[in-house]
């Protein structure tokens, strides 16, 4: 795992431990892990691929990785998880993210936030 | 489902191409043409390569992959390359499902980008596939160099 993206899971998960825009606390998991159907919102974030590579002297010297941070919300503002998490990845790094797709699940009831980052190692 | 690759730079070329005049915007859309050709390869290939499993229903906050028959539905749409936009300023297209129209899936009816929305960007109760996102950003290097080495050959043709 790449050290930038072990530190971007510290500070997603580290959002529960403070202070929450609302008493429902948000489980930020790694990987496939989802608590669903008990909570308000929920997130997930993950790696999804490797985008490219620099070689050199016949190994990988730079790789870049590309993830994505998901949050599924019963309600319309996200509960207050949109800024947190838009604040958490300016100040992990700047430029490298960007909010994908924002969409509603009709079978569901919930509003989907989608951000891809990308990561170097 | 909008993932852009953006060409720019290239300031030689650029250079080159503001000595033809009319042709200019000919040209580019012919490197375009061959960019965009292997961004839907990319497309086509990364289609293939969705995870499935037969369809079942996701309970109690577990999460399913796409069955055969949605992979099915996604791999046999149109998605290719759309009608060349000319802006003025730039030449545009875009590789992707938009247009792919609808199709019977148990019984309904149901539009196909729905369908590879899903796969593409995970439900709560999907699995993510991000295989649009994945084609787009490892083709990008690939789609510039076709670019730039079409358009090349092309300036050739108009300097002789």
């Amino acid at each position: 795992m790449p050290d930038e993206y072990t530190a971007l899971v510290t500070a997603l998960k580290g959002l529960t431990q403070g202070e929450s825009p609302n008493t429902v606390k948000l489980p930020m998991a790694e990987d496939e892990w989802n608590t669903r159907p008990d909570t308000v919102s929920y997130g997930t974030v993950r790696l999804d691929f490797e985008v490219d590579a620099l070689h050199g002297d016949n190994v990988k010297q730079y790789t870049a990785y590309e993830g994505s941070v998901d949050l599924y919300s019963l309600k319309r503002d996200g509960a207050g998880w949109v800024a947190l998490i838009t604040a958490a990845l300016t100040d992990h790094c700047e430029g490298c993210w960007s909010l994908n797709s924002h969409q509603y699940e009709r079978e569901t009831g919930l509003f989907h936030w989608e951000w891809a980052f990308q990561v170097e190692e | 489902m909008a993932f852009s690759i953006r060409v720019d730079g290239m300031n030689e070329l650029v250079q080159k191409m503001q000595k033809l005049g009319e042709n200019a915007a000919h040209i580019a859309a012919q490197g375009l043409y061959d960019g965009a050709g292997v961004v839907a390869d990319k497309v086509s290939s990364a289609v293939q390569g969705i995870a499935t499993e037969p369809f079942k229903y996701a309970k109690n906050g577990q999460k399913r992959k796409p069955s055969p028959e949605e992979k099915a539905i996604v791999m046999n749409a149109r998605h290719g390359i759309a009608r060349f936009r000319n802006t003025g300023v730039s030449v545009e297209t875009s590789v992707g499902l938009q247009n792919a129209g609808y199709a019977q899936l148990g019984g309904k009816t149901v539009p196909i980008p729905k369908i590879a929305n899903a796969i593409n960007s995970g439900t709560s109760f999907m699995d993510k596939q991000p295989f649009m996102r994945k084609a787009t950003s490892t083709a990008k290097a690939a789609a510039q160099a076709a670019i730039e080495k079409k358009i090349t050959e092309e300036i050739e043709k108009y300097e002789l």
